[in-house]
């Protein structure tokens, strides 16, 4: 962790690989196969926003999914009315980032104990799953666009070029974009955790009591954390919007907070392409699963969960480290050089 | 009063029916290096989680460099100058020694000072060779080190030292004796402990609780001869060593 980022070259690896495939799988591919693994990027940008708080902030929200649609709903509200799709991208991370501070504030400057911040955040997710779904009458309506409850609101605008309406993306270019997206998320991500204000959040998942007994304020730091969390997820939230040109109250529900908790949990807790990677393989195993129509694909993905934790209880990600290192120990001292020592790996 | 960097007056702390902390009134001089003593559940630890607002105490005033302090926040106690190791260690186990220390130095300092405070700091402590090391895989005697090595790194007027040579071995112990005689010189220092070797190594003036209250204030020598204080505490102790 004491590495700067730009000296790891698990980054450049990442950051590589990220690219290749934004700049590759839309001339490998076909057309659906493309459409499909858009959903991933998206959603993997949402598996980040909680991995970040939880794996990074020690903060486990349980209703991660409410900032997911609330920036789904201002992207879907604001570029309907704006005919534009640019300033809503913007505003469905500023509105979440806004509302996480907010309600940031009120939990961790009320001193919430971990339990009921869970609580809280659950609570917060089904109220507004609940208000959204009671908005289906003509009545609701923001400006142009009409909140349609349950049914959701139809023909969100395509993502287009900044400043040019017409140019909309095709899906190969909406796919790259995304990638774009998901690289930058990452990228910012790594170099605030390895910041001095996510170092410091890191010791305030470690142990609280001594980041306060060292004079930082835990509560500001939390709230920090939580927006930045809610700013990323609303910007999934608004991608999801207009791949699908389509949101309904499904986007804040319990199954999305659950999905993106299973995700970051598969993956690794406390990295950052353990939430990627645990959201890509879980969503493609639901997807292979929805086919089989024999069984209920969530009880299987909650099976899958429970086998995942019990086998691997730090996340596919760490445990995968740790079998590499442990290989390269036993390589290194079968051949006769000194082992790495027990300086602590990343 | 401006003498006294550290004072309580009447400082009560009650659970329930418990009253851990009794009607304290306590000063400390700057630069002051002062032993408190009491045996188990004597409200030592209590005490220090009140100056330190981890704990609000239910009665009486606390201040610290002619400041009230009462019911303040620990992170803003902290800043303005008190440091404190706590008898169960709070140190970031999942991270090394180097970034615990670094840590505490950079909330004052800027980087390149940071870091440079840490090396020294470190060493100092005699835990340059754990540098590197994760804290949660150390002994006990070494997280102390790297917690009191956290404490110093942090330039505290007031330093709070809760059992801090539990689990050290005597070559530890040594070198933590050293070090509190060592920061004495800059810092108020208040150590709870219990071993006696120990606390011969350092102590002048001695305050001694018993059940929440003080019990007794003295020279550590007249402390040892005190009847009274051998019967509620030292006895066992005082015997063997
Ligand atoms: N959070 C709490 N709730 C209830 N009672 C408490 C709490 N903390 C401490 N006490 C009680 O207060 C009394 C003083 O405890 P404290 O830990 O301050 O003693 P101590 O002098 O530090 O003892 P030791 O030498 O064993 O560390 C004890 O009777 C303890 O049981
Ligand atoms: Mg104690």
């Amino acid at each position: 962790m004491e590495k700067p980022v730009t000296r790891d070259p698990g980054f450049y690896v990442m950051v590589a690989i990220g690219l290749a495939v934004m700049f590759i799988a839309p001339v490998m591919l076909d057309l659906f196969t493309i459409m499909q693994i858009t959903q991933y990027v998206v959603l993997s940008v949402f598996a980040l926003s909680l991995g970040y708080i939880w794996g990074f902030g020690g903060i486990l929200s349980f209703g991660q999914a409410a900032f997911f649609g609330l920036g789904a709903y201002t992207f879907a509200v604001a570029s309907i009315n704006m005919g534009s799709t640019t300033i809503p991208m913007v505003l469905a991370f500023i509105i979440p980032t806004i509302f996480g501070a907010a309600l940031g504030y009120f939990m961790f400057y009320g001193r919430l104990s971990d339990v009921y911040l869970g609580v809280v955040t659950l609570v917060v997710a089904l109220i507004f799953w609940k208000l959204i779904n009671h908005t289906a009458g003509p009545e609701y309506a923001i400006g142009e666009a009409r909140l349609g409850g349950f049914n959701g609101i139809p023909s969100i605008p395509t993502l287009h070029i900044p400043g040019d309406p017409g140019a909309w993306l095709d899906p190969g270019q909406m796919f790259q974009v995304f990638m774009g997206f998901l690289i930058v998320v990452y990228v910012a991500l790594r170099f605030l955790i390895a910041s001095d204000f996510g170092r410091v959040s890191v010791g305030i998942r470690e142990n609280e009591t001594r980041a306060s007994l060292l004079g930082y304020d835990v509560r500001k730091q939390k709230v920090i954390v939580f927006a930045i969390g809610g700013g990323i997820a609303g910007v999934a939230g608004a991608m999801w919007a207009t791949y699908q040109a389509f949101i309904d109250p499904n986007s804040v529900s319990m199954e999305m907070s659950a999905k993106a908790l299973v995700w970051v949990m598969a993956g690794g807790v406390g990295t950052l392409v353990g939430p990627i990677i645990g959201c890509i393989l879980l969503q493609w195993l639901t997807l292979q699963l929805g086919t089989v129509d024999v069984v209920n694909s969530i009880a299987v993905l909650g099976a899958i969960m429970m086998v995942l934790v019990l086998a691997l209880p730090k996340g596919i990600v760490p445990t995968t480290q740790s079998l590499l290192l442990g290989g390269y120990i036993l390589w290194k001292r079968n051949h006769g050089s000194a082992m790495p020592g027990k300086a602590v790996k990343e | 009063m401006s003498e006294h960097i550290l004072s309580t007056c009447g400082l009560t702390m009650r659970f329930g029916g418990v009253t851990a902390v009794d009607n304290v009134d306590f000063n400390l001089r700057d630069g002051e290096l002062r032993c408190l003593l009491g045996p188990n559940g004597a409200g030592k630890s209590t005490f220090f989680k009140c100056l330190t607002g981890q704990l609000t105490p239910t009665e009486g005033k606390v201040t610290f460099s002619g400041q009230d302090i009462t019911g303040a926040l620990t992170h803003d106690i902290v800043k303005k100058g008190v440091g404190i190791k706590t008898q169960v260690p709070n140190v970031f186990d999942g991270i090394t020694a180097y970034e615990n220390v670094r840590l505490s130095a950079r909330r004052k300092h800027l980087k390149p000072m940071a870091k440079e405070l840490t090396m020294k700091t470190l060493e100092r402590c005699g835990i340059t060779h754990l540098a590197k090391r994760e804290v949660g895989l150390l002994s006990h005697g070494q997280r102390q080190l790297v917690e009191l090595a956290m404490v110093l790194a942090g330039e505290p007027k007031l330093i709070l030292l809760d059992e801090p040579a539990a689990g050290m071995t005597g070559d530890e112990r040594d070198r933590l004796a050293q070090l509190v005689l060592e920061s004495a010189r800059s810092a108020a220092v208040v150590v709870v402990e219990h071993d006696m070797a120990f606390i011969r190594q350092i102590a002048k003036f001695v305050t001694v609780f018993n059940r929440g209250a003080i019990f007794r204030e003295a020279m550590i020598d007249d402390i040892m001869q005190d009847r009274e204080v051998q019967e509620i505490y030292l006895g066992k102790q005082a015997n063997a060593a």
